[in-house]
């Protein structure tokens, strides 16, 4: 969902292809699964497939990456030259690491997550706009929810979707989805699924979509009765685009703070895969992302990215010129990032996270609008679980 | 001697070898892309064959596992295929009959020699056309419209009224598939009945009406009787295609079926088994039960109709 249409552009806009090499990509939407099949098939066939048909490389997110990194359809990037990983993101490396310890990838961002809240509201409801002193009354859940009830009070939502909180939770389950085989709900979860449902029972969120029209509208508009969003880096670029609109839109009103939960939310990796015939490109295109400085200082100050190099997102968070980012009214953005970035930790993660995580939401939504109760909503979620996935087994 | 062994060999000549060179290569293709997947489909019903990531698992042989599996009430008791099936069936009923009555009004009124209406060819174009939009596009469009924050909802909301969600109601989505259903599919219904109409002898309808018979009573006892066969053809035919119902729900409700799956229908469960595990166990089954159901109820349509003769 994240990085895929944006790291075609800041490929042409960054990365200079060779004289007689035409890069041709193939782009598959991700809601439901269909990128994951059309790669699945791509990858099987990549010893038949003629030279110009083979994949050269591919992408990948946090919620499915393991399945291709333990695979033989991926290869390490030492043996093509990608060597110099010091300036990554620890967790970067982590995900794209096989069970073998090789590192079959690598990611051209790093997605600490925050939340984003509207300036004006905080200063009409909360008194203060001060990310410090709005960071002090959100630094948990009780306080979180506590806010959700004073913004309701004074006609807000206090989060545009239900959805909206759900990273900050699943991000930080001590269990994955599936153990042993088994399907298995996590604490965190299942403390999701409650604040949600309170929430949505006192109208201090809405039913809508995490990408729906109906949450932007609320939310994003200059007139948006909402508080706030959760998100990395890239979700300003991908997930707030009527925010950026002269006039209609509220650009500038917005800031960013930690939140209740630290958490991380996606991520895009570069990976190789087995039989390509053009590693040495590969190799130049990997390095180009991470190690050079040029390239990543731009995805920072024109893209308003998080990149995944430690040394130039040092020098963006501790220049403040150079990391303010207008959607939030010049705030340093890489700054709080920066803060947030070296305590990731890739862990509980399954080659499923995916469809489950959609499913549940989806599941879990109808239960929200009221068209089936919660049981119900919970039983459907295990069929679509039995049905998406036959290797789980749900008792 | 000779020549009497020449002439009873040519006598031997038959040209029916002729017609079965011409039709061999419908049955060729016939064998290749119709029989041959279809005994496969049975073939693989019967193995577990799935992919588990990028593993491959199976093809293991469970015998009728897949349809005991098929058949086994879920945690809330309800059996999933055939809560599909009928989720289907309704569908296809709420489409369909709308369809055939209207197509039926059209197509009597477009054969009428007493009101002779003018201009048919650019009614008849305007009436198919629905069915030459691709049916996930037409979706797409009836998202667009009546989502929440779509034109109907601003336009309900401009005219004070309350605002619906449309595509969270059982009645409004089941509403919305079959009204998809019932324009994407009568004017081709309507062409199929004037072609039946026109094909009755038209001194059948003089007579009956130099003998005095009533609009009613012609249409009922000459018009009907005699466009039998065409309305059986039409009703199979839309049944087989109701029953494979999928790209309009699919698209509609972003393949949940919602709410609580009572706009599933039974190719979309075949679907959900298909991505991204690739289940040709239960797909199989799923297609095995489908060809059962579709034959079943195609022989109760022609048994049905052909009864009163």
């Amino acid at each position: 969902m994240p990085g895929m249409k944006n790291i075609k552009g800041f490929f042409e806009k960054y990365y200079t292809v060779p004289e007689g090499v035409t890069v041709n990509w193939i782009i598959v939407p991700s809601d439901g699964g269909a990128y994951q099949a059309a790669l699945d098939e791509a990858l099987l066939n990549q010893a038949n497939a003629d030279a110009d048909d083979k994949v050269d490389m591919f992408l990948a997110e946090a919620d499915y990456i393991l399945k291709y990194v333990n695979s033989e359809a991926t290869q390490d990037i030492t043996q093509i030259g990608v060597t110099d990983m010091s300036n990554t993101y620890k967790y970067t490396v982590e995900a794209c690491t096989d069970t073998n310890g090789v590192v079959k990838g690598v990611s051209f961002q790093c997605c600490p997550s925050g939340l984003v809240y509207r300036r004006s509201v905080a200063k009409e409801v909360l008194g203060t706009d001060d990310p410090t002193e709005v960071q002090a009354l959100l630094s948990d859940w009780t306080k979180f929810e506590e806010v959700a009830g004073q913004m309701k009070e004074a006609g807000y939502y206090m989060t545009p979707s239900f959805a909206e909180t759900y990273r900050p939770f699943s991000n930080n389950v001590s269990s994955p989805w599936v153990v042993d085989g088994k399907l298995n709900f996590d604490a965190k979860i299942t403390e999701w699924l409650d604040l949600t449902d309170r929430m949505n029972a006192a109208g201090e969120t809405i039913p809508a979509g995490i990408l729906d029209a109906e949450k932007n509208e609320a939310s994003m508009l200059a007139e948006a009765k909402s508080f706030c969003l959760f998100g990395p880096a890239w979700y300003f670029n991908f997930c707030m685009g009527p925010a950026w609109e002269e006039g209609t839109g509220s650009l500038g009103d917005w800031a960013l703070i930690e939140g209740p939960a630290a958490h991380f939310w996606g991520g895009t990796w570069l990976l190789a895969p087995e039989g390509t015939d053009n590693p040495t490109m590969l190799a130049d295109i990997m390095n180009t992302f991470i190690n050079d400085e040029e390239v990543c200082t731009n995805l920072v100050v024109q893209d308003a990215q998080f990149s995944n190099n430690k040394a130039v997102n040092a020098k963006c968070a501790a220049d403040d010129e150079l990391g303010a980012n207008e959607l939030l009214g010049g705030q340093n953005a890489t700054a709080v990032f920066s803060a947030m970035a070296d305590n990731i930790k890739f862990q509980n993660q399954t080659i499923y996270d995916q469809l489950l995580n959609e499913g549940l939401q989806a599941q879990f939504q109808q239960y929200l609008k009221g068209t089936v109760t919660r049981d119900e909503a919970m039983a459907n979620f295990i069929k679509y679980v039995n049905e998406t996935y036959p290797s789980i087994v749900t008792e | 001697m000779d020549k009497a062994a020449k002439l009873s060999k040519r006598k031997s000549v038959s040209y029916a070898k002729w017609g079965y060179l011409f039709i061999l290569p419908f049955f060729l293709v016939y064998f290749v892309f119709t029989l041959y997947p279809q005994l496969l489909t049975f073939y693989n019903s019967l193995f577990e064959n799935y992919m588990d990531g990028l593993t491959h698992v199976g093809p293991n042989f469970v015998g009728l596992g897949n349809f005991v599996k098929l058949f086994s009430p879920d945690a809330t008791g309800s059996i999933t295929i055939i809560k599909y099936f009928g989720n289907t069936v309704v569908l296809w009923i709420l489409g369909a009959l709308p369809q055939f009555i209207f197509a039926l009004i059209l197509a009597l009124f477009f054969t009428s020699t007493r009101l002779k209406i003018k201009g048919q060819g650019f009614f008849k174009a305007v009436i198919y056309m629905p069915n030459l939009i691709m049916a996930a596009a037409f979706a797409m469009l009836i998202f667009g419209l009546f989502g929440n924050t779509g034109p109907i909802n601003k336009m309900l909301v401009a005219a004070n009224m309350p605002t619906f969600d449309f595509l969270a109601e059982k009645i409004s989505v089941r509403g919305l598939i079959a009204l998809m259903n019932f324009l994407m599919w009568f004017g081709n219904t309507t062409i199929l009945l004037m072609a039946g109409i026109q094909g009755i002898d038209e001194c059948l309808f003089e007579s009956a009406r130099i003998d005095g018979a009533s609009s009613t009573r012609v249409f009922f006892d000459v018009t009907l009787p005699l466009l039998k066969p065409i309305l059986v053809y039409v009703a199979i035919t839309s049944m087989i295609g109701g029953m494979q119902m999928y790209d309009v729900p699919q698209v509609l409700t972003n393949g949940y079926g919602m709410p609580d799956n009572t706009s599933s229908t039974m190719v979309m469960l075949l679907n959900k088994y298909l991505n991204p595990s690739r289940n040709y166990g239960m797909s199989g089954a799923i297609s095995v039960i489908l060809f059962a159901i579709t034959g079943i109820l195609s022989l109760i349509v022609l048994k049905a109709t052909n009864k009163e003769d």
